[in-house]
């Protein structure tokens, strides 16, 4: 029974970093009706900027997660001129083709400028554990708790309370309308894939520091993660995606501790097959909105 | 001929069975990140068949084609509900699981001494078929490159009689096909079947010239690759996909001094031919021009 | 011919259709006329078998098609012209044609000719055969939706606001086809929100407000004003 509470109190940790993965796809799927696959890739771009950063000049931890936002936004900029903003509206097959071969270039780019199977990234600032009850929590995952809540509720603001959030969240749901309602979606859509991309490195960011160290693989791993994770939770719904993140999460950690790795994977895929099937509004019961179907 | 030549071009026909299955699909209207599975399928079916049943090469090439077809169709009817991203993430889903599965699945029998068949994630080898024949790499090619044909072949004919045309149908509005008659439902699923089974094809044949397979092989990007090849090459006809393959392969091949930066430049070249063709280089509207052209 | 009695369709939870009743008769055009939000494509795609009625009946001729899937629906000679997705957009103005005959794939001799027909019909179309359908006018798709409607001989024409997103003078022609349409002896049952235009042509009319048929007639009999306040506007409020 302890274990499953801290397996549980784990998984929510781990499950933070999804959901704010699956939130950035969330964002640009929301408003451009597009899926960016290239999301993942770019994120890693700007942890492996981090890292050389912090190699260069020892910057810290803070010097790389400067870097990091910045690798990001470029990348994320390229991908949204190249594969998005060039191609036009109705043909988002091609947007999503495209940033796929974007993806490649990235991942290729990232492998040669840093070669050898992993590369150091400072890690997070020592935070006491916790432990209270028999519960343990690490000092990682209480930082990790910390920055993707403070995050969440900024994020929350902008969305809602904000002008550029009502642009985005009008473009959202409306572009036709949105457009006569003198909305810039051009530069919306932009600014979109920015927001996408800070938010993305803040879990690259927190996931890269926690562990110590990234790999090229890091670009695939988190494109899966984000995309399950916003897939469990309801495709285009914002709170599906913190939910879907938290579920991932969690069930990873219990899979893995009772059935191990291989199994992790089996149970994984398998809940979010069946997920899809049973329920493709996803678990936010999010409305399958007529923008699924224009890809 | 080369032996390198040989296997490249051995290799650019294994993947236009990737490439075509996921085509099929896509023209039907949905994208599947997952026909990696039924690849997948193939190679580890047909490759039990001959290495520890014993089973002849082509009833074992059968074998995998029909457990691609059949596994295709399972998973198409629940999943036709579904269109857009869900099919995808779906079928990227399941492709996943069948990854994920292989990665545990252990069937090993003693056959003639030795203990053959797949050992999870420690891949499955010592599929002996082409040893044991002595088949030349020569002739194993001329045999991918005649099952090849047959399966364009057999698409042309399908256009022939209209069928590729229906499929369009529904791939393009499928509520707009269920108003003039076509049952959607059926297409949908036996598009997936057909593809399946291409894609099953593709497998028994590559396990059988590659004589080791391992789960790791049949990888998330090998699904979205094989997409992205009937994206690029074009949509408008079952020689799309295959240009796609022969681009990526052709180019890796072509620029061997610059082999370290391929991807980066095959890259570029895509995003730049969507921004031009967003429907591939053979695109619809070309197809329809050149179908035109040759009326007159 | 076909007679709809009371059919509910719901969306979830939301009803779009109350108990809808009226008379689709051999011959000549029926007109639905109402509001927006009344429920007029929910009707349609009822009729056409894409949306489920939760309750009611529809029979055409004495058969009973309620609860039909839309393929089959088709092969009882009701064909539908849709508002908004009128073309398959990648496939030539031929192949679109041709689709439409699709129910009758057997009959090569008679689609042949039938083709021709519509070719005939439709000058504009045969200009354009080779085209691909994506590439062609708002009015120039409205046509091929019709001619292609035409392939499948069907003895129901359900026609769904044909004259969105068209020109006025585009929208007059339209409806000349559709008054030649008429003149021939076909059975048509059009969806109008453009009052003034149904009007002119139909033989008969409907009005669905709400969810409900609360007005029917002949257009010469009716004050013609009343109704269009109707129809654009909803029923006024007493008083």
């Amino acid at each position: 029974m302890l274990d499953l509470v801290q397996n549980t109190v784990d998984g929510i940790a781990a499950g933070a970093a999804y959901a704010l993965l699956a939130i950035g796809f969330t964002l640009i799927f929301g408003v451009m009706r597009r899926l960016n696959i290239a999301f993942g890739p770019s994120i890693m771009v700007g942890v492996f900027l981090g890292a050389w950063v912090h190699a260069q000049w020892s910057a810290g931890l803070v010097g790389a997660a400067v870097a990091t936002f910045i690798g990001a936004l470029i990348a994320s900029a390229y991908i949204e001129r190249l594969s998005f903003a060039a191609i036009r509206g109705d043909a988002a097959l091609a947007s999503m083709a495209s940033s796929f071969a974007l993806w490649m270039q990235l991942e290729q780019g990232v492998a040669l400028a840093f070669p050898g199977r992993t590369t150091a990234f400072p890690g997070l600032p020592a935070l006491p554990d916790l432990e209270t009850a028999g519960l343990f929590l690490r000092g990682d995952d209480i930082m990790i708790l910390a920055v993707a809540g403070i995050v969440l509720i900024a994020l929350h603001r902008l969305i809602y309370h904000s002008h550029f959030g009502l642009e985005m969240r009008a473009l959202a749901d409306n572009p036709e309308a949105a457009r006569v309602a003198q909305v810039n979606t051009k530069r919306v859509a932009f600014l979109t894939f920015c927001l996408a991309a800070t938010v993305g490195a803040v879990a690259g960011v927190l996931i890269a520091a926690a562990d110590g160290q990234i790999s090229p693989k890091f670009g695939l791993w988190a494109t899966l993660k984000g995309l399950i994770a916003m897939m469990i939770g309801g495709l285009g719904s914002l709170r599906g995606a913190l939910l879907g993140g938290l579920v991932l999460g969690v069930v990873e950690a219990q899979a893995q501790w009772y059935l191990g790795a291989a199994a992790r994977e089996i149970i994984v895929y398998g809940l979010l097959f069946v997920c899809l099937i049973l329920l493709p509004a996803g678990l936010a019961g999010v409305r399958d909105t007529g923008a699924a179907r224009k890809l | 001929m080369d032996p390198f030549l040989i296997s490249v071009l051995s290799n650019i026909g294994l993947f236009s069975f990737l490439a075509l299955s996921a085509w099929l699909l896509l023209i039907g209207g949905e994208i599947s990140f997952g026909q990696q599975a039924y690849f997948a399928f193939g190679a580890y079916g047909g490759g039990i068949a001959t290495a520890v049943w014993g089973w002849p090469f082509p009833l074992a090439l059968l074998w995998g084609a029909g457990l691609g077809a059949g596994v295709g169709a399972l998973v198409a009817w629940p999943a036709a509900r579904l269109s857009g991203v869900h099919y995808a993430i779906a079928t990227l889903a399941f492709a996943e699981l069948t990854r994920a599965s292989l990665n545990v699945f252990r069937y090993q029998r003693d056959v003639d001494g030795y203990l053959t068949g797949p050992d999870g994630a420690n891949g499955f080898g010592d599929i002996r078929w082409v040893y044991e024949t002595g088949i030349a790499p020569g002739t194993y090619l001329a045999l991918i490159a005649g099952l090849l044909f047959a399966v364009i072949t057999a698409i042309a004919l399908a256009s022939r009689f209209n069928l590729l045309a229906q499929l369009r149908m529904v791939g393009e509005d499928p509520i707009l096909a269920g108003m003039q008659g076509l049952r959607v439902l059926r297409w949908k699923v036996g598009a997936a079947a057909a593809a399946g089974a291409i894609a099953g094809l593709g497998g028994g044949l590559y396990a059988h010239l590659a004589t080791y397979v391992e789960p790791a092989q049949f990888s998330v990007m090998t699904g979205v690759h094989a997409v992205a090849y009937g994206l690029i090459g074009g949509l408008g006809t079952a020689l799309g996909p295959i240009l796609g393959v022969l681009i990526d392969i052709g180019l890796l091949e072509s620029l061997r001094a610059l082999a370290a930066y391929r991807m980066i430049v095959f890259g570029g070249l895509v995003a730049l031919i969507l921004i031009l063709r967003p429907r591939g280089i053979l695109d619809e509207s070309l197809v329809a021009k050149v179908r035109a052209w040759a009326r007159r | 011919m076909l007679k709809i009695r009371d059919v509910q369709t719901s969306y979830g939870k939301i009803a779009a259709l109350k108990g809808v009743s009226l008379d689709i008769e051999d011959g000549g055009l029926t007109s639905l006329l109402g509001p927006n939000g009344a429920g007029k494509t929910t009707l349609i795609w009822t009729i056409a078998g894409i949306l489920k009625a939760q309750a009611g009946s529809m029979k055409i001729n004495g058969e009973d098609i309620l609860g039909l899937k839309a393929h089959q629906i088709v092969s009882k000679g009701i064909v539908t012209v849709p508002e908004n997705r009128l073309v398959f957009p990648e496939m030539s103005v031929t192949d679109n044609l041709i689709a439409g005959a699709f129910s009758r794939h057997r009959d090569k001799g008679g689609i042949e000719s039938d083709l021709e027909d519509v070719l005939t019909r439709f000058p504009r179309l045969r200009e354009r055969a080779d085209q691909l359908a994506g590439t062609l006018s708002g009015g120039e798709q409205q046509m091929l939706a019709v001619g292609r409607a035409l392939m499948a001989r069907p003895k129901i024409l359900l026609m769904d606001e044909p004259s969105t997103g068209l020109a006025p003078i585009i929208v007059e022609e339209i409806f000349e086809i559709i008054g030649r349409l008429r003149d021939e002896g076909r059975t048509i049952f059009l969806v109008e929100q453009n009052a003034h235009m149904a009007l002119k042509y139909a033989d008969r009319f409907f009005l669905l407000e709400q969810g409900k048929v609360t007005f029917s007639g002949t257009p010469g009999e009716v004050d013609e004003k009343e109704v269009l306040e109707r129809a654009y506007l909803g029923a006024r409020k007493a008083g």
